[in-house]
């Protein structure tokens, strides 16, 4: 049973304001993912909810229960460590034993949850083994194991990922999505990678300098986007902003020419268009639609092709293209189709976006 | 071998031109050679030579001839120079432990306490270190003074707060002027064990030190179990360097006390026993090269056997980190 709220929540250090108000509900057995470039602050949000820093101002709740004046042991909160911290000087047993033993369990208690633990992370072949000992691969698992053990309220996961290679990582990806099913507790992690966020997460929190930008599930984030940086940051090649100025319901980028978009909502009159690869196409042979642009290059990736191409104010826009790569020539005119039904509308000057 | 080649290729049988050393090899001659005569004329030879000089009688400077043993019985058993000896020995014995808890144990609190940047840990982290580069010389002549029984700061100070009973003459009463010996080189040295506590608790990865904390809010478990088995090499360097230290402790007791370890021995060591032995003092009376050789031979290789025995165990107990 774990509900979390924060309120209000503050980060100084020093005169460096790292977070600047940060509101937010997390509900029992959710997996919910702090996403967004770094430095954004998602990591010091981590820590706070840890304990391990304090919170300037505002208030946390953990079950009813202000958590300001608690030490991160008394929280009832693991963590998994990005360099997984694991004890050198202790083997793999006494690395999971230590924080169960802390908390007073019985020696018999103890050596029941690592062996169960150990079963489920199929750790049972390395207790007495030194964290040197160990890959990448199974000290992860035992940083994952030592969480466990504990049976904490809320597990939180500080970048787990980054220090393994490609092949690991989906692996360990798919282990950690299986054990929150498993094990139905809330979990909090952080990553700046948004295929993370999107394959792990039951709800998203996209984070930038401080601020909570959006808030909701992956579909919620990719389909309605509350503004321009949430656009761009969920999906991947990341969505294309078109700087265009609208008059009536044709919007024109400056040297590219104009499109007619009769479904547009109320704006104003500078727009951002977001588009994602697969709202736009090349348009056959002597079309005269769409925008006007210079053919940069394609991208095969076998199942996929992505086109690249200049608009006339320099923007650069990705499409998915067709996989029988076109014959297009880098610095060729080339005309952009646009989907009406899928493009996002963001005020030119805050970046929100006009359908929410 | 300066005169092969540096490719790692077989070298050929070897010519006469070969012999001749090459430009490289002729620097690393040159570089190593001066101070590798400076080493053996000024460190192995006296060193082999001692060893030698403790099997022989002599008279004066004038080397009389092979006694064997003679002169290690005599410092050990033949009275009254093996009660001297022992005597020695304990008060070095004693220094050590002393020390140990002192020295080191309060350099290990400085350390933890400067690591934890509690305010002005700056000013602090240069101030405990200061006493070490100053000269010993200095040291031990500006405590002699602060100890005056009657001029000095530190009886002065007493009767200005109201503890006038506690002042004595320190330096010169039996019970308390070797414990005076020992805080004035804690004083002196304590800056040495937190320097390199400090550099060993700054190697401490923060995470893992994060994830400590997780697991439990006493600062104490914290430290027992975590932060003190991750120091171990520098608990490694104090504790070998410091047993060295005190049974070759020489400077500081000659500067304060004079070669006797006065008042009556009670804070002799076995440096200021062997330099008397050896070289003659006027109290003292004596003058033997043979004993004074054995004296320092028996030194050597006591602390070589324990400190490398020592060595070896608490190496054993380190980790990488």
């Amino acid at each position: 049973m774990a509900q979390l709220s924060l309120r209000g929540v503050r980060k100084n250090f020093k005169n460096t304001e790292v977070l600047r108000g940060i509101d937010l509900e997390i509900h029992d057995r959710e997996l919910v993912v702090f996403v967004g470039p770094s430095g954004c602050g998602k990591s010091t949000l981590l820590r706070l909810i840890a304990g391990l820093d304090t919170i300037t101002e505002g208030e946390f709740i953990l079950n009813g229960k202000s958590m300001l004046n608690v030490p991160p042991s008394k929280r009832d909160i693991a963590m998994v460590f990005q360099s997984y911290a694991l004890y050198p000087h202790m083997n793999v047993y006494d690395n999971m034993a230590f924080g169960a033993k802390l908390m007073g369990l019985s020696k018999d208690e103890v050596q029941k949850r690592i062996a169960e633990t150990a079963e489920t992370l199929q750790l049972q072949a390395l207790l007495e083994r030194k964290p040197r000992e160990l890959s990448g691969g199974q000290r992860q698992r035992v940083a994952i194991g030592r969480a466990l053990v504990r049976k904490p309220a809320v597990f939180l996961l500080d970048e787990p990922l980054s220090n393994l290679d490609a092949a690991l990582r989906s692996e360990v990806r798919l282990e950690i999505a299986k054990l929150h099913n498993n094990i139905g507790g809330t979990m909090i992690y952080v990553t700046h990678d948004q295929v993370e966020a999107m394959t792990l997460a039951d709800r998203i929190v996209v984070l930038r300098d401080g601020v909570i930008e959006q808030v909701g599930t992956p579909r919620e984030l990719y389909e309605t986007p509350a503004n321009a940086f949430v656009g761009t940051f969920i999906g991947s090649p990341r969505m294309s902003l078109l700087k265009t100025t609208r008059e009536g319901n044709r919007f024109g980028v400056e040297g590219s020419g104009s499109v007619l978009l009769p479904d547009a909502p109320e704006t104003g009159a500078e727009v951002t268009l977001g588009i994602r690869p697969d709202a736009m196409s090349l348009a056959p042979e002597g079309s005269e639609e769409g925008f006007e642009a210079e053919f940069e290059y394609a991208e095969y990736l076998g199942n996929d092709a992505y086109v690249y191409a200049r608009l006339g104010n320099g923007t650069r826009v990705s499409l998915q293209g067709d996989t029988k790569l076109s014959p297009h020539r880098p610095g060729d005119k080339v005309r952009l189709l646009v989907d009406p039904a899928e493009i996002h509308y963001f005020d030119s000057e805050t970046g929100r976006s006009f359908r929410q | 071998m300066p005169s092969t080649t540096t490719n790692g290729i077989e070298p050929k049988p070897i010519s006469r031109a070969r012999l001749r050393l090459s430009g490289r090899g002729m620097w690393i001659t040159f570089l190593l050679v001066p101070p590798m005569v400076v080493m053996a004329l000024f460190v192995i030879y006296p060193i082999l030579s001692a060893l030698a000089y403790a099997f022989y009688d002599w008279q004066g400077l004038a080397r009389g001839e092979f006694v064997g043993f003679a002169n290690f019985k005599k410092v050990l058993f033949q009275e009254p120079f093996a009660s001297t000896t022992w005597n020695a020995f304990k008060h070095n014995i004693y220094v050590f432990f002393a020390l140990m808890i002192i020295q080191n144990g309060l350099g290990f609190i400085l350390a933890y306490a400067l690591w934890r940047d509690l305010p002005g840990a700056r000013f602090h982290r240069i101030a405990v270190f200061l006493p070490v580069v100053l000269s010993t010389v200095i040291i031990g002549y500006v405590w002699k003074l602060f100890f005056h029984p009657i001029f000095g700061a530190v009886n002065q100070l007493l009767e200005a707060i109201g503890l006038g009973a506690l002042a004595t003459p320190w330096l010169g009463d039996a019970d308390t002027a070797l414990n005076a010996l020992i805080f004035v080189n804690a004083w002196a040295w304590v800056g040495f064990p937190t320097l390199v506590f400090l550099a060993g608790l700054q190697r401490i990865p923060s995470e893992i030190l994060d994830a400590a904390r997780m697991e439990t809010d006493s600062e104490l478990t914290l430290i027992r179990k975590v932060v003190w088995p991750l120091i171990a090499p520098s608990a490694t360097v104090c504790f070998v360097l410091l047993f060295i230290g005190s049974f070759n402790w020489f400077e500081l007791p000659y500067i304060m006390v004079g070669l006797d370890g006065s008042p009556y021995g009670n804070t002799d060591v076995l440096g200021l026993y062997f330099y008397r032995t050896a070289f003659g003092n006027q109290s003292a009376g004596i003058q033997d090269f043979g004993m004074g050789s054995a004296l320092a031979v028996l030194m050597f290789l006591f602390i070589a056997v324990f400190a490398t025995a020592w060595t070896i165990y608490l190496r054993k107990r380190e980790i990488e980190v």
